[in-house]
């Protein structure tokens, strides 16, 4: 079957469907730390995300395809079954539940202009035990915000939602190290009387 | 003269991609939060547009496409790169569609004609940007006409850009039903719409 002849009134229709919305930026920030914090509960089996079971592929093909699988199978068992195991599946990153909290609050509506905004921390250290994010974001208390270890990458991360501004912030390592983030600028903060790393949320 | 065809203005216009690269995808499968943030930007406003087109209510699109950004962003360390990216999106986002439409909320958006209440209002601006704002409403008051399931494949089809051969993929029709959808689609549009143009 082909298409309908195109009339120009049915162009017209289709050029005035076709009209983006505009992009809203608060909108935006809120769907990210919605999603931030549902990613927790990444166990849950989402139907809705799968591909449609039925196949274009006609039968005798899927048939074909499938004893060539099993034979195949079947034949590498034996050869296969001394090698590691390669894991495919990336662990998510999984967040604090502080970082949840945070996020949670930022799902509500409010100002657009001091919506929280997403923002993720990275510590490469192979040898911690434990790592918070510190910053005057909570109140420098290192049990608000622990960073997760990544089983795949072994980096330690967390998502938290900052206020849009320039924040300081620093890692506390197994409880008592004080760690700048190599990856981010330090300057001298006068209230704590130490460095800090300096992070510029939103438009600066 | 031949009248060109449906087929040949698609050719015309290519799919409006809006693209964010592999590696944008990747990073966010692996957590990256800014990486997500980004396709969250490049999608935001095409994932909009379709609900609103979808929804029996379009004043819940807004809600459906932070569903629909969440069960994807949950689901994305599951993505395999062999997939194409947009395509598992909208399939994503047509079933938070259909499931907002089954919801037993949904408050369906009825238009009337009021030829009183419209004679009171004031002399009609004749601006082109005025017209332009009246056909556009117009449109989407028919749109609203066409059946949901033939107006989400000619969304698909005219509007997102994607070939017969990804909506079958996407929704598991086949493509000889898909091209009946989209005619019956545009049949009904095109009758709606001349109805106002013979206004």
């Amino acid at each position: 079957m082909t298409d309908s002849a195109l009339d120009p009134l049915l162009e017209r229709a289709i050029d005035a469907l076709r009209a983006l919305p505009s992009l809203d930026q608060a909108r935006v920030s809120r769907i990210v730390s919605a999603a931030a914090a549902a990613r927790l509960n990444a166990a849950e089996d989402d139907a809705s995300v799968a591909a449609p079971l039925r196949s274009t592929m006609p039968w005798p093909w899927i048939i074909g395809v499938a004893a060539a699988a099993a034979l195949i199978g079947f034949v590498a068992r034996g050869a296969l079954v001394s090698r590691h195991r390669v894991e495919s599946r990336v662990a998510p990153v999984v967040l604090s539940p502080q970082a949840i909290s945070i996020a949670r609050a930022a799902n509500g509506r409010g100002d657009a202009e001091s919506m929280p905004i997403p923002k993720q921390f990275v510590l490469d250290n192979a040898h911690a035990a434990r790592v918070a994010l510190v910053g005057d974001f909570n109140e420098w208390n290192p049990t608000a915000a622990p960073l997760t270890r990544d089983v795949v990458s072994g980096l330690w991360t967390i998502v938290v939602s900052i206020p849009p501004g320039r924040h300081m912030y620093a890692f506390v390592v197994d409880d008592s190290v004080f760690t700048l983030d190599p990856r981010a600028p330090k300057v001298k903060d006068p209230a704590l009387g130490a460095e800090g790393s300096v992070v510029i949320v939103g438009k600066p | 003269m031949s009248r060109p065809t449906l087929t040949a203005i698609s050719l015309h216009r290519p799919a409006q991609t809006s693209g964010v690269d592999a590696a944008t995808i990747s990073r966010a499968k692996l957590g990256d939060i800014d990486a997500f943030t980004a396709i969250v930007e490049a999608y935001y406003a095409r994932c909009l547009r379709f609900g609103r087109g979808v929804l029996r209510n379009p004043d819940d699109a807004e809600d459906v496409v932070q569903e629909t950004f969440i069960r994807l962003y949950r689901a994305l360390p599951r993505y395999e790169e062999r997939q194409r990216f947009e395509p598992w999106l909208f399939h994503i986002l047509g079933n938070c569609c259909r499931t907002a439409n089954k919801s037993g909320h949904r408050r369906d958006v009825i238009h009337t004609r009021d030829d009183r209440a419209m004679a009171r209002t004031a002399a009609p601006d004749v601006s082109p940007a005025r017209d332009e704002a009246e056909w556009a409403d117009a449109v989407r008051r028919a749109l609203a006409e066409v059946p949901v399931y033939n107006r989400e494949i000619f969304l698909l089809h005219y509007i997102e850009g994607f070939s017969y051969e990804e909506i079958e993929r996407m929704t598991g029709v086949r493509r000889s039903a898909l091209k009946m959808r989209v005619k019956r689609a545009s049949d009904l549009l095109r009758a709606l719409l001349s109805g106002r143009n013979d206004d």
